[in-house]
């Protein structure tokens, strides 16, 4: 169970959701994923992403310049 | 002999004339009467002070009577009601409210600053305890006492203007549960479509119903206290109802001495402000206006253009320059929890209504440097009329900085600016403050390119109401696509385009969609060049497509 660290800060949409993507394309069963994002459309897309994915969004923050989340790939 | 100036009405306009005619003219003497207890109120405050953001109704006093003529050497005569103009004989009848004693005015110039009242449909129950408008400060003070001690916990605001939604957003922030009751299709009435709903969606995300195209029937109650508000298609549960269907201007004064009513229904003036009858002055919220793009008389009542008009009857009044209010563009700005909705000029609405042939654009963009953390978006909306290129309206909307492009884009179509002049501005910039290339110099060039026929668009509205008849290409990546898509839609990543170009076909009015516009032009000129002629690109992406996606 290995725990992925992203930084994508500075990508605008869609570089984010990409990123995730990929990253959980390539990750195993179990394995969590913190992404770290500037872009303020993350938020939603991120949930939206979750739910058509079945992966489970353990943790969501929206601050004021950064966006973080916790996923765990199923 | 010193002349004498009646001034009738003491908020912005009416206070703003008196001071500066005693600036003008020292020697003056300068009467201001209201029927209110308070001058010089901070009007556009009141939803602040019932969210608490104001704490105190002291905050919303500009001047006390007292201070007031201190500081101007005018005299104020508050709780006096102006019952009638006698132009002819120069007099106006004063009635003292508290000693019921009238008195009856000598004036030289006389300025009516009445202002406007908010407008109380006939409904059925309007009376019942409960039920508010807001104007004066005594409304403010009544509805966050409500709110204050509990009784109002679930409220229904009638209309979705901005003091409606102002309202909203307060009691949102006080635990209220808030509706929003709107007659017309959609909140923000004089913004276009596409761009109300975009806010729309935005502040139903922040937990407040709204309901459009719904009318309200009655109010009703036990113990004469609303209860209940019904529409033609509901029941909403309501202890707190808040009327803002907008507001009239305050002419019975003026027309009853025969001054002439322009075609807005607001006092005429001309651009010095004078009215049909000499040495009678209009200013604020009861006085008409020109649209500075139509030309046509416009009564857009805000309190900065209050201000302005008191000022030029002042100067014009005491003689000591000739001062012209050249008209309005209706700007106007609101906040909206976090988002912000600005607009200048004419909306698309209005201008095809005004018989221009318009080309717009609506193009997302950031307000800093995306790389630059707390950046927000915002959406841009230019309208410009595809004969002179002239900018003729524009709206911005978004959590970002959405004042400073308003401003620009007004103060460009006041100079009569084309978009090309638009295009080229040299805007300040730095990260922390802009794009290198600004949202509006942006948006300016793709209406530049769109003028010069390098490309096509669809607006969000006509790709909804064509939905079923046209081929959707959606360029965006996979992730993208698959987290919310134009229903119907079918998902050709920009660069499988040509690979794929077989399964489309040619013949098809086709529609490109990507997530901004600007990925969905490289592949409209892909298939422009492989023989595509109907062709367009989804205007402002989905970003600013505010319809249902899946």
């Amino acid at each position: 169970m290995a725990e992925i660290l992203l930084n994508c800060k500075g990508l605008q949409c869609p570089g984010p959701i990409m990123q995730v993507f990929k990253t959980a394309k390539e990750a195993e069963s179990g394995d969590t994923i913190l992404v770290k994002v500037t872009d303020r459309g993350f938020a939603k897309d991120i949930q939206a992403w979750c739910k058509k994915t079945g992966n489970e969004l353990l943790e969501l923050n929206v601050g004021e310049t950064e966006i973080s989340a916790k996923i765990l790939k199923k | 002999m010193k002349e004498r100036i009646l001034i009738i009405g003491a908020v912005a306009a009416g206070t703003k004339a008196a001071a500066k005619i005693k600036r003008e003219n020292p020697a003056a003497e300068v009467v201001v009467v209201t029927k209110d207890r308070d001058i010089s109120y901070a009007g556009c405050g009141l939803p602040y002070f019932i969210g608490g953001l104001i704490e105190e109704r002291k905050e919303l006093i500009v001047k006390t009577p007292e201070d007031f003529e201190a500081a101007t050497g005018a005299t104020v005569w508050t709780l006096c009601e102006a019952t009638k103009i006698y132009p002819k004989e120069k007099t106006v009848k004063i009635e003292n409210l508290l000693t019921k004693e009238e008195t009856l005015f000598s004036y030289d110039k006389l300025v009516i600053a009445t202002g406007a009242s908010p407008f109380v449909p006939p409904i059925p129950g309007r009376e019942l305890k409960g039920v508010y408008t807001l104007r004066t400060i005594d409304d403010a003070v009544a509805i966050r006492e409500a709110v204050d001690r509990g009784s109002a916990k679930k409220a229904v605001i009638v209309g979705g203007g901005f003091i409606g939604l102002e309202v909203a957003e307060n009691l949102k922030d006080k635990g209220v549960e808030v509706s929003i009751v709107e007659l017309v299709p959609h909140i923000l009435p004089p913004f276009d479509e596409e761009m109300a709903l975009y806010a729309q969606n935005y502040i139903q995300e922040q937990g407040v119903n709204i309901y459009t195209q719904e009318k309200v029937a009655a109010f009703e109650g036990a113990e004469g206290k609303v209860q209940r508000v019904i529409t033609d298609q509901r029941e909403l549960e309501a202890d707190l109802v808040v009327l803002s269907v907008g507001v009239r201007p305050n002419t019975a004064l003026a027309k009853e001495a025969g001054i002439e009513i322009g075609t807005t229904g607001a006092i005429k003036t001309n651009a010095f402000m004078e009215t049909s009858i000499p040495d009678i002055y209009a200013v604020g919220d009861c006085a008409e206006t020109k649209h500075l793009v139509t030309g046509a008389p416009a009564w857009i009542p805000m309190g900065s253009t209050a201000n302005k008009m008191g000022r030029v009857a002042a100067i014009n009044l005491a003689d000591t320059g000739k001062e012209r209010l050249p008209g309005v563009l209706g700007t106007t700005i609101v906040k909206l929890f976090k988002l912000n909705a600005g607009k200048t000029g004419l909306s698309e609405r209005d201008a095809k209504k005004a018989g221009y042939q318009v080309e717009t654009a609506i193009v997302p963009a950031n307000d800093r440097a995306h790389y630059y953390p707390g950046y927000r978006e915002i959406i841009t909306k230019l309208i410009v009329d595809k004969k002179s290129h002239k900018v003729l309206g524009a709206q911005v909307v978004g959590e970002g900085v959405v004042d400073k492009p308003i401003d620009i884009l007004a103060t460009a179509i006041t100079l009569g600016a084309r978009v090309e002049d638009i295009e080229k501005l040299d805007l300040a910039y730095a990260p922390p403050f802009s794009m290198a290339m600004a949202s509006t110099i942006v948006a300016a060039s793709v209406i530049v390119n769109k003028l010069m026929g390098k490309l096509e668009g669809i607006s969000p509205l006509e790709l909804k109401k064509k939905l079923d008849s046209l081929q959707i290409i959606d360029t965006r990546d996979e992730g993208s696509y698959l987290i919310g898509a134009i229903p119907g839609s079918i998902h050709i990543p920009s660069g499988e385009l040509p690979s794929r170009i077989q399964s489309l076909d040619p013949n098809k009015e086709t529609v490109l969609v990507c997530k901004i516009g600007k990925n969905a032009y490289l592949s409209y000129l892909k298939l422009k060049a492989l023989g595509f002629e109907k062709v367009k690109i989804l205007d402002g992406g989905i970003r600013a497509y505010p319809f249902e996606l899946e």
